[in-house]
């Protein structure tokens, strides 16, 4: 028997579903960078604004990775529904720490897949995901590099204002 | 066209020389791309089923399925959405596209 699947998708559908989660969740990442920006313009911390305005963008191109790289495999990719997306935040301080916290979870979801695909035998999910596993310790290292300029130059006085300034050093 | 896999209502045949599927649905025999297939088993998988047991979130036990970008709509009953999935599982696993059996079998 001809094996028409395999000719039209060279990726296994448990893969494909890891894989439309992981859009979600890049979607949803995009989303709440967007809305940290939006904290962060109406609080005065207009440099961390652009941040997160890049950091939404970045986000989006990820998903798009991902997305196409399921319509390359002949997959099905699927629009994400973005739904509960926080826009309270404490201080800048509860902005980085939430970012950092989000960056570990898409860590860990990667991993996971990477994970599966490997148990799969699903060799061109595995390598695919390869450039992510690299950009997320370049994107965890960010925001934890953040964290400590925050706690070196500490909030009190003119604290703040010199925290907002030194983001600029992460806009690339 | 040969037979992928038989449910307790529905039958999943391939068509090689056609280059499609077709799910046998009793009162109707559906043409499907694999495109087609996916876009069933994401429907299909996204079918609350838990909802089926609660008349506040399904008051009648039913669920709507159109197929084919809207040309075949199929009105289903909780048994008929379970026997779906499972022969969507098992079509996939069958076809190979699915790591479900290679997985267990290690």
């Amino acid at each position: 028997m001809k094996d028409i699947a395999r000719q039209s998708m060279s990726i296994k559908v448990e893969s494909m579903d890891l894989l439309n989660g992981q859009i979600k969740m890049e979607a949803h990442a995009s989303a709440t960078y967007l809305a940290m920006a939006s904290w962060c313009e109406q609080n005065g911390f207009f440099t961390s604004a652009k941040f997160f305005f890049k950091q939404a963008e970045e986000e989006r191109e990820h998903m798009m990775k991902i997305f196409n790289f399921l319509v390359d495999t002949g997959g099905n990719p699927i629009s994400p529904e973005v739904t509960n997306i926080n826009h309270d935040y404490s201080s800048i301080t509860d902005v980085f720490e939430s970012t950092l916290e989000h960056e570990v979870k898409v860590t860990k979801s990667i991993h996971n897949i990477v994970k599966k695909a490997r148990e799969a035998g699903d060799i061109a999910t595995e390598r695919f995901l390869d450039w992510f596993v690299m950009e997320q310790i370049e994107e965890e290292n960010t925001v934890r590099d953040i964290l400590d300029m925050i706690e070196v130059t500490g909030t009190e006085g003119v604290g703040l204002q010199m925290i907002d300034n030194q983001v600029a050093n992460w806009i690339e | 066209m040969n037979v992928i896999f038989q449910s307790t209502y529905y039958t999943l045949y391939q068509a090689a020389n056609e280059r499609c599927y077709y799910i046998d649905f009793g009162q109707k025999l559906v043409r499907m791309s694999l495109c087609q297939l996916l876009s069933l088993r994401h429907k299909v998988n996204t079918i609350a089923i838990e909802n089926h047991f609660d008349s506040d979130l399904n008051a009648h036990g039913f669920e709507v399925l159109m197929l084919c970008n809207k040309e075949h709509l199929f009105i289903l009953n909780t048994l008929e959405v379970l026997d779906l999935k499972n022969l969507v599982d098992h079509g996939f696993v069958a076809i190979g596209l699915s790591a479900k059996t290679e997985v267990l079998s290690q």
